[in-house]
């Protein structure tokens, strides 16, 4: 997919444009309010990743260009270190798709970009092929050479999360805060996390798929070769 | 006013007196010119007598008391009497008229006086009234417009123009103050959410630093635990971050969202997601009818944090009960043996226990949720449970 990156913070913008190309996406980058704003007047995007805070300007003024004057095929994802309740209700009221606040982990950022692609481009009824593991997104039913596998609720969104980031080292912290959230701000113990992962590990291995690896003693890896 | 009732009373009775003696005269000397003419002698008691008596006396007035039938009672009469020598013979005319009674001319101005005081003192409260209500209403607008002002407010303050110079004074001072405190406030809250936001950067490139390092370097374990071990104080200092911005947020009434919240959804929904994440029993009982009136998002910040302390308070083997009644929401917790400081637990910062992975605003958050809507919260140990109540 082709994503645009309007951040003004160097580190960050190169960043994510590493983790995203590494995905196989096409990446332009945006330093600016005015660049940001002349690239989205002129090309087509499929995914804006839009600070707020941009040097010379709001992202929300360029969020509202882009609804103005494009169909609504552009998926939006506003990042903001802004944690204000207000901030990220009018992000979504002008039609944002997601909203994300710093400090965020990329596996996340991609994460959720992909789960905007899926529901924008693709109309929600696309299938997650990863080798022999098919996930229908709009049934939510994993199947594993043709053979139904049951999980539940939160294994099925750690199996998506491990399938969006493959082959990236994923630490607890950042698992159990994309399962739990703003919950996830109040624990400082993610241990529990092993149970789910082991349980999740424990039905593929079954029906022979072997990707969920230990990475470094603590941290988890969708290895697909 | 007393002095001049009395004057008057004595000024109007002369006057009275002298006039009812002039008129005796004038009938004295018309009965004699009567009996000159060579009438009869004549009487009609009470009023006039005439007798014919042996000498000539001078004439003199006095006051005399008359039973007075028609009345039933004594009344006050004043009397003349005149001799007079008519054709050789001496005749004494008697004329008696009735005097006002003194009692009843000061009982006449007393009632006069009382009504015309009633009467001036109606009309002047009312003249007065009238007055003031024109004159401070002014002073009433500004007073009105001070009670409903909020710091928050978008507007600037609008006094009326006021033709007096004090009030429009006052409302000049008030309009820089008001004015003033405005600015100060949304300099400080820009400035909370620059520091936020100036924070929060910095803290997502360290994040993704870190991200890039443990995906791009073949690691050992010990540097792998050492980033892990970093990214975990980012999300510390982040949380903290946003700790004291929810406090300072809630200290300037930035959440004036009120809606009817039914709190026991809220516990529920906390409960199904910490139960996933904590291994410890966490009983729920009571009225799930209780109904609170406060901003969605602090009642579910209200419900996590006590939540979540409670759990991390637990004694190894111990669990949590939570309960509702109709105005109440408590949360227990087993523990060995009571908070030392009990009076400091809700106090920034403060920790028990060194545990490092706790920011300290938990419950400072909590109780300062509950100070915004008067809600009472406290902390008791009873029977082996840490118990945080509050009372709504």
């Amino acid at each position: 997919m082709k994503v645009l990156i309007a951040e003004d913070e160097v580190v960050l913008r190169e960043s994510i444009e590493a983790y995203l190309t590494k995905e196989g996406n096409v990446c332009e980058v945006a330093a600016d309010f005015r660049e940001a704003s002349y690239k989205t007047s002129l090309y087509a995007y499929d995914v804006v990743v839009l600070d707020v805070n941009l040097l010379t300007g709001s992202g929300l003024d360029v969020l509202k260009e882009i609804k103005c004057t494009k169909s609504d095929t552009t998926g939006i994802i506003i990042i903001s270190a802004n944690n204000s309740l207000e901030d990220k209700l009018e992000g979504l009221d002008l039609g944002a798709d997601d909203y994300l606040t710093k400090p965020f982990h990329l596996a996340e950022l991609n994460s959720r970009i992909n789960a905007i692609y899926r529901r924008k481009k693709l109309s929600g009824g696309n299938l997650v092929i990863c080798n022999e593991i098919i996930i229908d997104t709009s049934s939510q039913v994993v199947t594993v050479e043709k053979q139904e596998i049951k999980l539940t609720k939160k294994e099925y969104d750690l199996l998506l999360f491990f399938i969006s980031n493959k082959n990236r080292v994923l630490s607890k912290g950042i698992i159990a805060e994309h399962l739990w959230g703003d919950h996830s701000d109040l624990i400082d113990n993610f241990d529990f996390i092993y149970v789910h992962i082991n349980n999740l590990r424990k039905k593929l291995t079954k029906v022979g798929a072997k990707y969920i690896k230990t990475a470094y003693g603590s941290g988890y890896k969708f290895v697909v070769e | 006013m007393l002095l001049s009732t009395v004057i008057l009373y004595f000024y109007i009775r002369s006057i009275l007196q002298e006039e009812i003696e002039q008129d005796l005269y004038s009938r004295a000397s018309r009965i004699e010119s009567v009996i000159e003419m060579g009438a009869d002698p004549f009487s009609l008691p009470p009023v006039v007598e005439i007798e014919q008596v042996s000498s000539k006396l001078p004439a003199f007035v006095k006051d005399t008391l008359i039973f007075d039938p028609s009345q039933d009672e004594m009344e006050l009469f004043r009397e003349l009497t005149t001799f007079k020598n008519v054709q050789g013979n001496f005749y004494r005319i008697t004329v008696r008229d009735l005097v006002v009674e003194s009692d009843d001319i000061l009982i006449a101005f007393i009632v006069s006086y009382v009504f015309i005081l009633i009467i001036v003192f109606v009309v002047l409260f009312y003249l007065n009234k009238v007055e003031n209500s024109n004159i401070w209403q002014p002073f009433f607008h500004t007073l009105y417009q001070l009670k409903h002002f909020s710091v928050a407010s978008k507007q600037p303050l609008i006094f009326k123009d006021s033709e007096i110079k004090e009030f429009s004074e006052l409302n000049t001072q008030m309009k820089v103050l008001t004015d003033k405190v405005r600015k100060d406030y949304n300099n400080l809250k820009q400035f909370t959410e620059d520091v936020s936001h100036e924070l929060q950067t910095p803290l997502s490139v360290m994040q993704v630093k870190i991200e890039n390092m443990v995906n791009d370097g073949p690691l050992n374990d010990e540097q792998y635990r050492q980033l892990i071990s970093l990214n975990n104080d980012i999300k510390r200092i982040s949380q903290l971050n946003k700790g004291l911005a929810l406090l300072t947020k809630i200290e300037n009434n930035q959440f004036a969202n009120l809606q009817k919240i039914e709190l026991a959804l809220i516990i529920t929904r906390s409960i199904a997601n910490f139960g996933e994440i904590f291994s410890k029993e966490i009983y729920f009982s009571g009225d799930r009818k209780l109904v609170v009136t406060m901003d969605y998002h602090l009642a579910e910040i209200l419900c996590n944090n006590l939540i979540v302390n409670a759990i991390k308070h637990t004694s190894s083997n111990g669990h949590v009960e939570i309960n509702i009644t109709s105005n109440s929401f408590s949360v227990k917790n087993t523990g060995d043996h009571p908070i030392m400081d009990a009076d400091k637990i809700f106090e920034r910062f403060y920790k028990e226990s060194q545990s490092a992975n706790s920011t300290g605003l938990g419950l400072a958050i909590v109780k300062k949720i509950c100070e915004l809507y008067g809600f009472e919260i406290i902390y008791t140990f009873e029977k082996g449970f840490h118990v945080f109540k509050i009372s709504f």
